[in-house]
């Protein structure tokens, strides 16, 4: 499959997804400039409700399935998760803290949640940063995963502290945090999260043949002519900054971190030139349909986005897996 | 004073010395009378002040907030941790605890203190458990006269708004801070949804039989009530800024016509004693053309 | 042309693993790392091609310290070939050749034809032409390393460094990979340096040798001065007998007995 197919596939899920939902509307409301906006109730459906959440959805889907193929070439682990750094379990803490104090303010229409959950993201990556990578020339993936597997633990196990301080309403509050909703209703926060992600894919675009050269050993990359401490560097900061922006926007949907890349890998082979953008486009799409079949298979309620990725991610990847044995 | 041999005495105080052991080693709730009474639940708490227990409740649950002379007493947990420690230390006679917590009724059985299972209902249970809880303390004319009054102030309430055109009200206790997500509504069942229905509110998620639901901003759109309240119960202070998210949902009514209400105070979420306050509340938010 | 001069180094948890050690390769030579294990040679030959930083002395090309140099300008002079290869993703054989010319292209450059012709002769000249789209992971020991081989030879390097090279081997892709060694640096002057166990390769394949015990130089110069039964003894603790065998063409080392 060609990158352009993938970018087909993503364009058509942006462009039909918002025509989908529990409520029937008619187009030709929505378009309708005679009725004032404010009046206008399928425009709002279609433009407040439904058209955020796509975004959301497609910036979310991207984020995570980008930084999952970069921890995966990182850490050559194809097993790694856009969390092994402990970057989600930072925001995820930051999120917690917020909830739990019952903290209420807006900034620039960004609401204290996701302005919360990123600052815990950026914080888990300066400790990581700090440990990790400041020791000496580089690091070793092996320190890097093993610094990353105990400020993850450390920082998940703070979250359940404050979790045991908190009292009911912010533990359920919580709970809900942690399955995810791409319900963001207002462009803002979609800006915002935009900012980091933007600043990460210009780092990853640095990154494709690198990526490859570096899964074959850090030695052996730089062997042949990688710079490995600087491209880590790059590669790290710019996964935890997809992985803060996409946790913030969207809670922590992690999963499509992890089976996106292989996914992607079966259908395009392992050359990162493709797996990386091809990851980002199928990963937006992804989620967007998961989204989709979230707000629709039990109307009118919802299901959280993050059990439908699961169920439908799960036994895809079983049957990709299977059918090329 | 009858003289009574020396031996004789001896024996008959031993015997009631065995006597008053023997009684003061039963479960008094079966004497129907309670002395030391914890209630780890705030609407059982709430219940047993007013209706004169209150001098027999020792300990109270990490969330009891009301009444204020309540606040003196020991908290020994709640719902998800109860403190069975310290709750076994201070013998009490009878624990009022949730019906769901099974490990601590074990506790209790083993430690052969008696408990009160509760239940939380829907707001006709209200009157109920007052009654029935009253009984078990011993305090009946409290309770009685207690759920009377609270019956007869709602039926007030409700024969008030009789008349009145019923507002399609959709009825919010929590959403996520700052945004429209995760909005947490009262569905067809539970005390919330009766204490709307006996506010004169139509319940706009009425035919979902779920005491929660969480909402997306579609559903709210699709929903179009005429009236949203909020219901906020935490001393936090709410800021302009928040509850401007609604704003974004302009085409819904409620929004529209200006009728987003916001209620704070936790006499809405705890189903005891003062739901008939909340209760009106609640009605002259949904029907100020009336004289409250 | 490459020099370590007077370098030492230690791992971050150990003892020195080299002690005051100086090495000349001479443009055109294949100069051969022989020691027991431990002595130090897989850290000579990363500290000959930068991946390690001396605590003191230095290394350099052509007079030019290594450290001065980028990573890019290094991979164009010198090419790796390390005792193994994991490769974590399903690269195929002609991917893994491919990526020797990272050090040539830009940063967001696709490889060519003159690219893709250049990782076909590597691979013919190592015999894995046939397994070009074979995925790397599934090949066996033997031919992945003819295959990295062929990677580093795609490199266009003027210099080899080779840790162990023909260890996984059989006999048969042994006298192959010396042959084409052999080759390679008659027809393209390509300086090697060998790090091995095989005496016997040593023996055929380099022009001069460095005997390293204990992350010293015990010896080094011309094959045929330093490979003798007393160095033999002194190395490894083995009575071996070292002599010229007229068909091969080169000394040939025998072991006999263990002496401590």
């Amino acid at each position: 499959m060609t990158l352009a197919a993938f970018g087909t596939v993503t364009l058509l899920a942006c462009l039909l997804a918002p025509l989908v939902g529990s409520t029937s509307i008619s187009l030709a409301r929505v378009f309708d400039r005679s009725i004032p906006f404010a009046d206008n109730t399928d425009a709002q459906v279609f433009f407040v409700a439904r058209l955020p959440r796509v975004l959301a959805a497609a910036l979310v889907g991207a984020g995570f399935s980008l930084s999952g193929v970069v921890f995966q070439a990182l850490l050559r682990n194809p097993l790694a998760a856009p969390d092994t750094l402990g970057v989600s379990a930072g925001a995820s803490l930051g999120a917690m803290l917020v909830l739990t104090a019952h903290a209420d303010f807006t900034l620039f229409g960004v609401s204290v949640v996701p302005l919360a959950t990123f600052a815990g993201a950026l914080g888990a990556l300066a400790i990581v940063f700090v440990l990790a990578l400041a020791k000496g020339r580089g690091t070793s993936s092996t320190v890097l995963l093993l610094a990353g597997i105990a400020i993850s633990a450390l920082l998940s196990a703070a979250g359940r502290f404050i979790q045991y301080l908190s009292d009911v309403t912010g533990t359920f509050r919580t709970v809900q945090w942690l399955m995810g909703s791409l319900d963001v209703g207002s462009y803002a926060p979609i800006l915002a999260s935009l900012v980091p992600f933007g600043l990460a894919c210009i780092g990853f675009a640095t990154l494709p043949r690198i990526l490859d050269l570096i899964s074959l050993g850090e030695d052996a990359a730089e062997a042949r002519g990688v710079d490995v401490v600087r491209a880590e560097r790059v590669a790290l900061v710019s996964a935890s900054l997809s992985t803060g922006a996409a946790v913030s926007l969207g809670g922590p949907v992690l999963f499509v971190g992890i089976i996106v890349p292989h996914i992607v890998r079966r259908l395009v082979g392992a050359d990162h030139r493709l797996v990386l953008p091809a990851s980002a486009l199928f990963g937006a799409a992804l989620l967007i349909v998961c989204d989709l079949i979230a707000r629709t298979i039990i109307a009118p309620v919802e299901m959280p986005v993050g059990i439908i990725t699961a169920i439908i991610g799960g036994p895809f990847f079983l049957w990709l897996l299977f059918r090329g044995r | 004073m009858v003289a009574i041999p020396g031996p004789l005495r001896l024996r008959a105080k031993g015997l009631g010395l065995i006597v008053a052991i023997a009684l003061s080693l039963q479960p008094s709730a079966l004497l129907g009378e309670a002395r030391r009474v914890i209630s780890i639940i705030p609407a059982t708490t709430e219940m047993l002040f007013a209706m004169g227990a209150g001098d027999r409740v020792i300990a109270i649950g990490n969330y009891d907030t009301y009444p204020p002379e309540a606040q003196k007493l020991p908290k020994v947990g709640a719902l998800i941790d109860p403190n069975v420690e310290q709750i076994l230390q201070m013998r009490p006679d009878l624990v009022v605890i949730y019906g769901t917590q099974t490990e601590l009724k074990r506790r209790l059985d083993r430690a052969n203190i008696a408990y009160y299972s509760y239940v939380h209902k829907g707001l006709s249970d209200i009157a109920q458990t007052i009654r029935s809880l009253g009984m078990r303390v011993g305090a009946d004319a409290g309770a009685n006269a207690l759920a009377s009054r609270i019956e007869q102030q709602l039926a007030d309430i409700r024969r008030r708004v009789a008349s009145q055109p019923r507002p399609k009200t959709l009825l919010v206790f929590g959403r996520e801070p700052g945004s429209l997500r995760n909005i947490d509504a009262s569905g067809g069942d539970g005390f919330l949804h009766d204490m709307l229905d006996a506010a004169g509110g139509a319940d706009v998620l009425g035919d979902i039989h779920r005491q929660s639901v969480t909402m997306s901003t579609e559903m709210v759109l699709a929903r179009a009530p005429d009236v949203i309240i909020e219901l906020r119960y935490s001393k936090d202070d709410v800021n302009n800024a928040d509850m401007s998210a609604w704003n974004r949902l302009s085409a819904v009514p409620a929004v529209k016509n200006r009728r987003v209400i916001l209620l704070t105070g936790e006499e809405f979420v705890v189903p005891g004693p003062r739901v008939a306050a909340a209760t009106r509340r609640l009605a002259a938010a949904l029907h100020p053309e009336v004289r409250w | 042309m490459l020099q370590a001069t007077n370098v030492s180094f230690a791992y971050r948890h150990g003892a020195k693993a080299l002690d005051d050690v100086s090495v000349a390769i001479p443009r055109g030579s294949i100069v051969g790392l022989i020691g027991p294990n431990g002595s130090g040679k897989t850290t000579l030959v990363r500290l000959l091609n930068g991946t390690l930083t001396p605590s003191r002395g230095s290394v350099s090309l052509d007079d030019v310290p290594l450290s001065t140099r980028s990573r890019r300008d290094l991979a164009r002079r010198i090419a790796v070939v390390p005792q193994e290869t994991h490769v974590t993703f399903d690269f195929s054989a002609l991917d893994i050749v491919l990526m020797g010319r990272y050090a040539h292209l830009g940063a967001f450059a696709l490889e060519g034809p003159d690219d893709m012709a250049i990782a076909r002769r590597a691979l013919a000249a190592t015999g894995t032409d046939a397994l070009a789209p074979r995925q790397f992971a599934t090949l066996s020991g033997g031919e992945k390393q003819r295959v990295v081989i062929a990677g580093a030879l795609a490199q266009s390097s003027d210099i080899l460094l080779l840790d162990e090279p023909t260890t996984a081997l059989d006999v048969g892709f042994q006298f192959e990979i010396a042959s084409l060694l052999t080759r390679l640096n008659r027809d393209h002057g390509t300086t090697m340096v060998v790090s091995t166990h095989d005496l016997n390769l040593a023996a055929m394949l380099c022009t001069e040798l460095v005997l390293l015990k204990a992350g010293r130089v015990v010896a080094h110069g011309a094959t045929r001065s330093v490979l003798t039964s007393e160095n033999v003894r002194r190395l490894y603790g083995v009575e071996a007998d070292v002599t010229f065998h007229p068909r091969a063409g080169h000394l040939t080392v025998v072991p006999l007995a263990r002496t401590e």
